[in-house]
């Protein structure tokens, strides 16, 4: 099976890398990563889906947007637009019969603007969650240094905003805590949540004599990992989805 | 979500911070009210926190606002379950 592929796309703000994997015709899946910290923790779960779609005939492109991972734009001007204008470049760069969107978490919000032939989301967020993590985040390093609480307000003018390690644009935040995800498809879950989803991956009720989730969400891990079954699941799960729409 | 009280509640604890910090089951079970957490914890660092809430949220249906977070109620395991059986049980 050939290996992951360099590639690049160009959007009008400029140039960014994507990785391509599987073979060059057919159907092409376009993932969107999570946000921020998140991105970091699921990128090797991603990753591990794709080559095991790839395994199974089915090409996908893992576009970086500007200011988020290698990308040469520093993350200050990050813009949720250019996120999503950057998105729909590289799903026509993706040049398959069809493009069909993978987003999960955050990337659930960037994902409207491309002419994808379907949407499949693994566990949509709100832009207002992924605004709220990253204050707390700050608000917990503060107590931690011992300093007074700070109220944050995105919605004030001031200078950007140190959270999580990211110097972040108070006009994205704004942008995010306006953002919905988009109308998807097909949407997965990984833990009954109060939203509707189409399949829940790990259902909830005792598992092993304890109530909790079969599969640990990556997300909200601490640390980066990859649990081959989920990437499995999710594999055939968007594999099968893919052949359904394409019949 | 409906939970019938405390100890359902702190199983639920114990299991988010094995499944978040990647902790074993051996090592949460063995947490006591006075286990310190946050500024002991090497796992738990400010970055941690934030996913331990959110799994806090969605398997116990609570809502954590943003100035009940402080250090205070992850200090010890005693305090967050006193915090999350507050919130779960109203």
């Amino acid at each position: 099976m050939q290996p992951a592929r360099p590639d690049w796309y160009r959007w009008p703000g400029g140039r960014e890398t994507m990785l391509r994997f599987g073979p060059d015709s057919g159907p092409v899946l376009v993932a969107a990563l999570p946000l921020f910290g998140e991105a970091n923790r699921t990128r090797a779960l991603v990753v591990t889906v794709l080559r095991a779609l790839a395994d199974r005939g089915v090409a996908s492109v893992l576009p970086d947007l500007p200011g988020q991972g290698d990308s040469p734009v520093p993350t200050e001007d990050a813009r949720l637009a250019d996120w999503r204008t950057a998105f729909a470049a590289a799903t026509a760069a993706a040049a398959g019969d069809r493009v069909y969107g993978f987003a999960i978490r955050g990337g659930t919000l960037v994902d409207g603007a491309a002419a994808l032939t379907a949407r499949l989301h693994l566990e949509p967020v709100a832009g207002t969650q992924v605004v709220r993590d990253l204050l707390r985040t700050r608000r917990i390093a503060h107590a931690a240094a011992g300093r007074s609480p700070v109220a944050d307000d995105p919605r004030a003018a001031g200078p950007p905003l140190l959270l999580a390690g990211n110097r972040l644009d108070r006009s994205l935040l704004t942008a995010l805590l306006d953002a919905e995800p988009t109308r998807a498809d097909r949407v997965l879950a990984l833990f009954p949540g109060t939203d509707p989803a189409d399949r829940q991956l790990a259902p909830g009720g005792a598992i092993d004599g304890e109530d909790r989730p079969r599969f640990r969400r990556p997300w909200t891990a601490a640390e980066p990992f990859a649990d081959p079954a989920l990437a499995t699941l999710l594999a055939d799960d968007v594999a099968a989805w893919i052949a359904r729409c394409e019949a | 979500m409906q939970f019938e009280g405390t100890p359902e509640i702190e199983n639920a604890i114990r299991a988010v911070l094995a499944d978040t910090l990647g902790l074993s089951r051996e090592r949460v079970d063995a947490f006591r009210p006075e286990t310190p957490l946050f500024g002991s914890l090497p796992e738990l660092d400010s970055m941690a926190v934030a996913g331990v809430l959110t799994e806090l949220e969605d398997r116990l249906g609570i809502l954590i606002e943003d100035d009940e977070v402080s250090g205070e109620m992850l200090e010890t395991f005693g305090a967050l379950t006193t915090f999350v059986v507050g919130k779960a049980l109203t």
